[in-house]
């Protein structure tokens, strides 16, 4: 039972940052989603797109990443593990 | 031509005529010109000074004091009576006041304040002075000094020429078509140059006063509607919003009479004015754009078909208003600068606030845009814009779509500093009391609706914005 919450939450997790993305990127498409796909091959992923993916992020998870964290998140996987790291 | 000059002509035509009514009486031309006199005559003993300070609510008699020590050709200094201590006391200072004139009530909070050194009378202390000298006007340039409380943190006293209240006055009546016949609701403090303009505008075309100590009871000002039979009402934008609380048929019966609503030049939001475009079936609402230092610079009546329910209207004759920005170019933002008549030559001895004057153009610190037809639209202030790594933002235009989310009272924007970045934008929140808006549903909607560098980076919740008493955010008090 305490497995399967763990397993539900990180899905939560997943869910949250993947509908995040869609919302900093309104014509990302599902099927050009993808966890390992890298900031180069977003289209308008500039540094205010990662502005508000981090701002959108730390709200929802009422975490604040350190400077260095922002400036090295590059993917969804990236952006991913940093919150993981702050959930456990 | 003086404000006294303004009263002499009425005292003529309409002695007997209801000139003001406060809550406990009401005075005619006559009796107001009177008073006004025997307050002159019974401030002769501060004679040694040009200034002196008045501090109270909307009366008859405050009213008195203000023309009564004009009359004797000084300079009357408004202060707002919630001020504090350290602020009046420089007040005082700078403008070299002989005297603080205040009701019985003020002057027993102002007791305690150690670092007034001058007296403080009341009203009728003054009247009930045995030692009346007749104290006839003698020339000053100057009628009153306000301190601007603004939007920044250092106030700059402003004094205010008889000819410029003459020449903002008639371009009041001009466009706004004041006349004998209003009966003019006035719920705005006097020390202001909005209420005050609105005292001069009924002394000049002789209508009857109305005035109200509170401009936040609602209720009071829609009784005194339909008591006074008001034909034109001064508010600011956020009681006119508040008002809009009651159902619209009470608000069409209650404003059935009305001529004119005026308010001023705080953004008015898009949905209050297409409101009230609604409401007042045989008047209009109408906003001004203008400083303590460029009084009603602008006019803006809202038609029912014209649409431009953002901008604050037209130059108001014999006034220039020019755009400054790096095309030269007056349909896109630049910095206001505003010259006429009803703008000041200098500040009250404040050279540095001086250097804002260059060849009688007064920069004011606003940003705006003229369109095609040559409305004005304000878009914030130069001071406040943000610079979000090169790109450059106004809180206004932020503001302006964050309000537009249901469940949101109010919004206040500034920047922050940020490493990379130089400043980040910053954004408080005042929800609904029965809203569950969360700060995810606001950043979606930002997303939505804004270019990315103008998403909040950061935001908060907060209880209340704070704002001058005219509805102005001041900004760097969330700093």
């Amino acid at each position: 039972m305490i497995f399967a919450n763990i397993l539900s939450n990180e899905e939560n997790v997943k869910n949250s940052i993947k509908n995040i993305f869609f919302e900093v990127f309104p014509n990302l498409v599902e099927t050009d989603f993808s966890w390992e796909k890298e900031q180069k091959d977003y289209e308008n992923w500039d540094s205010f797109a990662q502005l508000n993916l981090i701002t959108f992020v730390e709200s929802k998870f009422d975490i604040t990443f350190t400077l260095e964290e922002s400036i090295d998140i590059k993917s969804a996987n990236g952006l991913l593990k940093c919150v993981q790291s702050y959930l456990k | 031509m003086s404000v006294i000059d303004f009263l002499k002509n009425n005292v003529e035509k309409y002695p007997t005529k209801t000139a003001i009514i406060d809550d406990q009486r009401s005075i005619s031309f006559n009796e107001l010109f009177e008073e006004v006199k025997n307050f002159s005559d019974s401030i002769s003993f501060l004679d040694e000074k040009n200034v002196i300070t008045v501090v109270a609510e909307n009366s008859i008699s405050c009213i008195v004091a203000y023309l009564g020590i004009i009359n004797s050709g000084k300079i009357v200094h408004l202060v707002p009576h919630e001020i504090s201590e350290d602020n009046l006391s420089n007040q005082i200072k700078i403008s070299n006041s002989a005297a603080i004139i205040s009701t019985s009530s003020i002057k027993k909070s102002y007791s305690n304040y150690k670092s007034i050194k001058i007296p403080i009378f009341e009203f009728k202390e003054i009247l009930s002075n045995q030692n009346k000298k007749s104290n006839k006007s003698k020339e000053n340039e100057f009628a009153y000094l306000i301190f601007t409380s603004g939007t920044t943190s250092e106030p700059k006293g402003v004094s205010i020429s008889h000819s410029m209240v003459k020449f903002t006055t008639k371009n009041i009546i001009k466009i706004l078509k004041y006349s004998d016949t209003d009966i003019d609701l006035l719920p705005l403090p006097l020390h202001h140059s909005f209420g005050l303009g609105c005292v001069h505008s009924s002394l000049y075309v002789g209508s009857t006063l109305v005035l109200l100590k509170n401009v936040s009871d609602l209720e009071q000002i829609l009784e005194s509607l339909k008591k006074y039979n008001i034909t034109t009402f001064a508010a600011i934008p956020a009681t006119l919003t508040k008002l809009l609380k009651f159902d619209r048929n009470t608000l069409e019966k209650y404003f059935s009479n009305i001529r004119l609503i005026i308010t001023n030049s705080t953004t008015i939001p898009k949905k209050t004015v297409e409101n009230f475009k609604i409401i007042l079936k045989n008047g209009h609402l109408a906003t001004y754009y203008g400083l303590t230092e460029a009084s009603r610079s602008t006019f803006m009546i809202f038609e029912k078909n014209n649409g431009r329910e953002e901008s604050v209207g037209k130059t108001a004759p014999q006034v220039k208003i020019k755009i400054v920005n790096e095309d030269q170019n007056n349909s896109k933002i630049g910095k206001i600068w505003i010259k006429g008549e009803n703008v000041i030559k200098n500040y009250w001895y404040n050279t540095e606030a001086d250097k804002n004057i260059v060849d009688g153009w007064l920069q004011t610190g606003d940003m705006g845009y003229f369109d095609d037809q040559n409305y004005l639209f304000l878009k914030g202030r130069n001071d406040e814009i943000i610079n979000i790594g090169g790109e450059k933002v106004t809180p206004f235009e932020i503001e302006e779509i964050v309000k537009e989310i249901s469940g949101i009272e109010d919004a206040a924007v500034f920047g922050i500093e940020h490493e990379i970045f130089g400043q980040v934008i910053k954004l408080n929140v005042v929800r609904r009391k029965d809203s569950n808006l969360d700060k995810s549903q606001i950043l979606s909607y930002c997303i939505k609706n804004l270019e990315k560098f103008k998403v909040p980076s950061k935001i908060d919740f907060v209880e209340k914005i704070p704002k001058t008493d005219y509805g102005k955010v001041k900004r760097f008090m969330l700093k």
